[in-house]
């Protein structure tokens, strides 16, 4: 087999050889032949003339004699000259079946890639499939004395960890430099299976209360500090003013749920108490990911975790109340939680399209094949073979495919890049994404098996069956069954461009409602640096000194308009929840801090809400009278007013606890906030002097939510943000430097803006917006082409009938009617069918759109209208030619 | 059998034997044909060409190019053991299937 392959192919080298060593052949047997009659006698023209009669031709003797040579691969060769002679004739069919191939197969395997990389590809850890992430309610950041309980009693799994997102400060060096970091405890690394590049990772030696402290550095990390991978292990790095000695390197890449450069231990961290981590109420940021045991269920793990939820819950009734049911999922399914719905939605509209490309691709190859019966017929009739009409469709298509499928790989690489450079930078997995082969070969198989489906199989019957039939229709190829299927095909695609109309539709509407959301501030030509006091060279009345000193290096600065100190920024978040009680309204006895009316808790600078452009309601900002020894003040917001001081409808609002009292004025009334329990107050009581307007905290597509604000004088923080109004551009170099300058050893640093993280989170969503919007328009396209072509088909096809009509009589706006109708049918069925579907597949764009519902009539409403003009038209467009049919010449042709 | 193949078989046996007597060109090939039939069989000389790439393809025959007089290349066809095989065997059924025919319309005369 293999030598065969290699004759032919060889054949197929040497063919130009052969054929001259044909023809040299003959030659020779001519001359030979000539001189034999010239010995009997017979004049040279007429010698010459008997010798080649004898041979039966020059030139039939060479085809012949060739054609013995000839192999699979020369007639596949063959039918490939012929077939791209052809589609390089029919240019029109040919560049719109390309664009069709191009554009299914292309988008496709784009989406798909992402899709496969983010959703599908196992997460790059050992045995992937057996780690699942556990959380406390609604995925709350655990406890740790209920971690230890989990790992002590859970016998699902082989082994629990649990890791902390923190920041540390490398210290030592120019100025503070601030890196991401993570605590983990000593077995992560283990339940991972993740293995050092250099050195080591952490075992039990490290945890020891005496062990000298040590860190496992990124790759990255340890390039960018100490040249190379194993120059980092044995190296000492400052950490927040305490030296740590590097044990061990990472393998580039690594990664777990966030970034991080610097891996520390948990367990020193729990025994010094950091961030109350030994209290059990103190439901502190680390999740835990663990490994399932070898044959245990997610869902035994999971029933297991529920009863071990239930029975803490039990146990610990005041700092586990309400947080017994647990989350256990797997861990791939937490780290792409977040786009999962997009690229659902994506997907699902590629997936889509490229139906509707197959479709087109379909109702093209069916037109040809149906105008080509003819040919096929008259080739059956005077002895083809059958096969070598089908095998000549099998190449001519395949080349089509090829070609298409080649020029849609290079579409889906520019597309793939174009996705990647707009999609948001904290999409996870981004790095791991990459046009995928696998991908790419199962679209293009696709449509492979699409054109073999339409074009083979009716060519497999047309010929065969009736080629005299077919001969002697001369050239009315399309029957009757074609055009049924591709009126059927053709409803779907009607249907398809519906659903991706209407979901384009939903996201533009979405896109245009939340660029109407006022945000309650004004976040642009915000400039904001991080800066850090912490250490006990830094007491609370040195705090507010910086602060203050701050605020007023920031002013001068050139260019800024005002500035101010504040712990939490809009947009980007709360970095403080608590509980708080009311003055003079009494705890009921057993009420839990659930009970409690909680808010934001948000200490500023005097000068924030200028700075911000927040506006006053009631009472009055924070000013200089407010100082650490005069009387503790608050402000709140208005969403803080009607959730806990507002009757609403008759009744106190269900959210608010009852124990407040409605319709009074917070203003002068007395809050206090709450510390472990209930009956614990945290810091002074406070009076509310003002109520100021609500923000989008926690992002603009979100809820306002309860804040208090409290002066930065009074209630001192660590961390906090500088914030600095601009007039045009200020660069953030000149506020960094403005507040190093005051004091060199302070870390400052820049984490992202209001303005950028407005910016990532709407690009989810304009991304989804605008690949729906280019697909539908796609679509939309694809469709309206179709109806074009179908009625343009079937008015060529009926041009005698047409002029047997025009000749009795019937007007245009009949003969108009005779192909609208057909049109009609198809539109009005496939977008009935569109609107169906739309609504079903709603519920995948329901965590994306926003102030719309995904039904919205409107939308759905003006689609439908849209598409019915948009296709009617082409429909009409198409349906005209009819009335241009010369009816002479239509009848003459028969 | 039908007839084409009848004679394709027939056409291709000829031509073993022929080339059986020592290597021949095509047009030396014909030329023997004719002698032998005695213009009783009738191939074209078109299809000789055809048959003799045929047979060598099967890999019946083999084939050189050389040079010849007049400055001219002729291509020199010979045997092969695949192609004696085929002409010893071919020519015990023609033999065997010319007897039982000769029977045939003996008896039946």
């Amino acid at each position: 087999m293999i030598a065969r392959l290699f004759a032919s192919l060889r054949g197929l080298l040497v063919r130009r050889r052969i054929d001259g060593e044909i023809l040299e052949e003959l030659q020779d047997h001519l001359e030979r032949e000539i001189e034999a009659h010239r010995r009997r006698g017979v004049p040279p023209e007429e010698a010459r003339r008997l010798a080649l009669r004898d041979l039966g031709g020059l030139t039939q003797t060479i085809e012949s004699t060739r054609a013995v040579r000839a192999t699979w691969l020369d007639t596949f060769w063959r039918d490939l000259r012929y077939g791209a002679r052809l589609l390089r004739r029919s240019s029109r069919f040919t560049v719109t079946a390309l664009t069709v191939l191009v554009l299914g197969i292309g988008s496709t395997t784009a989406i798909f890639s992402i899709a496969y990389a983010v959703l599908v590809r196992p997460l790059p850890y050992a045995d992937p499939d057996r780690l699942v992430f556990l959380a406390e309610h609604q995925g709350s950041g655990i406890s740790w004395p209920n971690f230890e309980d989990w790992r002590q009693r859970a016998t699902s799994f082989e082994g629990i960890a649990s890791s902390l997102a923190d920041v540390v400060f490398v210290t030592g060096g120019e100025f503070p430099q601030r890196l991401d970091s993570k605590s983990v405890t000593v077995n992560f690394f283990d339940v991972l299976g993740t293995r050092a590049l250099h050195g080591r990772l952490f075992d039990q030696s490290d945890a020891r209360p005496d062990a000298t402290a040590t860190a496992v550095v990124s790759h990255a990390f340890s390039v960018r500090s100490f040249g190379s991978a194993p120059a980092a292990v044995g190296r000492t790095i400052s950490l927040n003013r305490k030296p740590y000695t590097v044990i061990g390197v990472l393998p580039p890449g690594f990664g777990f749920m966030s970034a991080a450069e610097v891996y520390l231990l948990l367990e020193p961290q729990v025994a010094a108490n950091y961030r109350g981590m030994q209290n059990r109420g103190s439901h502190t940021g680390h999740y835990a990911v663990a490994r399932l045991g070898r044959g245990v269920e997610l869902t035994a793990a999971r029933a297991e975790m529920q009863n071990l939820g239930a029975a803490l819950a039990l146990e610990y009734p005041q700092e586990n109340k309400g947080r017994s049911t647990y989350v256990v999922v797997p861990l791939a399914e937490r780290v792409v939680r977040d786009l999962a719905p997009t690229l659902t939605v994506l997907t699902g509209a590629v997936a889509l399209l490229l139906v509707i490309a197959c479709v087109n691709l379909a109702s093209l190859l069916l037109n040809r094949s149906a105008s080509r019966a003819h040919e096929f017929g008259i080739r059956v009739a005077i002895g083809g073979s059958r096969w070598s009409v089908i095998r000549q469709l099998l190449v001519e298509h395949a080349l089509l495919v090829g070609a298409g499928g080649l020029l849609g790989a290079l579409a889906g690489a520019a597309i793939l890049t174009g996705l990647i450079r707009v999609a948001p930078p904290d999409t996870p997995r981004l790095d791991e994404i990459r046009l995928d082969i696998v991908v790419l070969f199962w679209t293009t198989f696709f449509s492979c098996a699409c054109a073999f489906l339409f074009s083979v199989l009716p060519a497999l019957k047309a010929p065969g069956a009736g080629a005299r039939a077919t001969v002697l229709q001369s050239g009315r190829g399309s029957t009757r069954q074609h055009s049924l299927l591709r009126r059927s095909l053709l409803m779907g695609e009607v249907a398809v461009a519906t659903v991706l109309l209407s979901g384009s539709g939903l996201m533009v509407h979405t896109m245009v409602r939340l660029s109407r959301v006022d945000p309650g501030f004004d976040p642009h030509n915000l400039q904001t640096v991080m800066f850090s006091l912490a250490g006990p060279s830094w007491p609370d009345p040195r705090k507010q000194a910086f602060f203050a000193e701050a605020v007023e290096r920031l002013r001068a600065v050139p260019g800024v308009e005002n500035a101010a100190i504040t712990y939490s920024l809009p947009i980007l978040g709360s970095n403080w929840w608590n509980w708080f009680t009311v003055a003079g309204r009494p705890i009921p006895p057993g009420a839990v801090m659930m009970d409690l009316p909680s808010a934001g808790i948000v200490p500023v600078s005097a000068t924030y809400f200028d700075t911000l452009k927040i506006p006053l309601i009631k009472g009055r900002l924070f000013d200089r009278s407010d100082t650490p020894d005069s009387q503790p003040v608050a402000i709140i917001n208005a969403s803080l007013v009607n959730l806990y001081w507002r009757k609403r409808g008759g009744s106190v609002n269900v959210r608010g606890p009852a124990f407040i009292n409605a319709d009074e004025d917070p203003i002068g009334q007395q809050i206090r906030l709450a510390g472990a329990t209930p009956a614990d107050g945290y810091g002074p009581w406070r009076t509310i002097v003002g109520i100021v307007g609500d923000v989008k905290q926690h992002g603009i597509d979100q809820d306002n939510p309860q804040q208090i604000f409290l002066p930065v004088v009074q209630q001192t923080r660590t961390t906090v943000f500088a914030v600095a109004r601009t007039r045009g551009t200020v660069s953030i170099a000149s506020i960094e430097t403005a507040i190093r300058d005051l004091d060199r050893s302070v870390p400052v640093f820049n984490d992202r803006t209001v303005d950028q993280v407005m910016r990532e989170a709407a690009s989810r969503r304009r991304v989804a917006a605008i690949v729906l919007s280019v697909f539908a328009g796609a679509a939309v396209l694809l469709a309206t082409i179709g109806l074009y072509g179908v009625i343009a088909q079937s008015v060529s096809e009926r041009r005698q009938e047409i002029g047997v009509r025009m000749a009795l009589g019937a007007t245009d706006g009949q003969i108009l009617r005779l192909f609208l109708h057909h049109g009609l049918i198809v539109v009005a069925v496939g977008i009935g069918c569109g609107v169906v579907a739309a609504i079903a597949a709603a519920s995948s764009l329901a965590s994306l759109v926003f102030g719309v519902t995904v039904t919205d009539p409107a939308t759905l409403g003006s689609v439908a209208a849209l598409l019915t003009v948009v296709t009617l038209l082409a429909c009409y467009l198409s349906a005209r030619s009819a009335t241009r049919v010369d009816p002479w010449e239509a009848l003459r042709l028969e | 059998m039908n007839k084409t193949q009848l004679l394709q078989g027939t056409l291709d046996l000829l031509i073993l034997r022929i080339l059986d007597l020592g290597p021949n060109h095509g047009w030396g090939i014909s030329n023997r044909l004719q002698q032998i039939s005695q213009d009783g069989l009738k191939t074209s000389q078109g299809s000789l060409y055809p048959a003799l790439h045929r047979l060598e393809m099967r890999g019946e025959v083999k084939s050189e190019m050389t040079a010849s007089e007049n400055n001219r290349r002729a291509r020199v066809y010979t045997i092969t053991r695949a192609g004696r095989k085929r002409l010893s065997q071919e020519t015990e059924t023609w033999q065997a299937f010319a007897l039982s025919m000769r029977r045939v319309l003996g008896e039946g005369r």
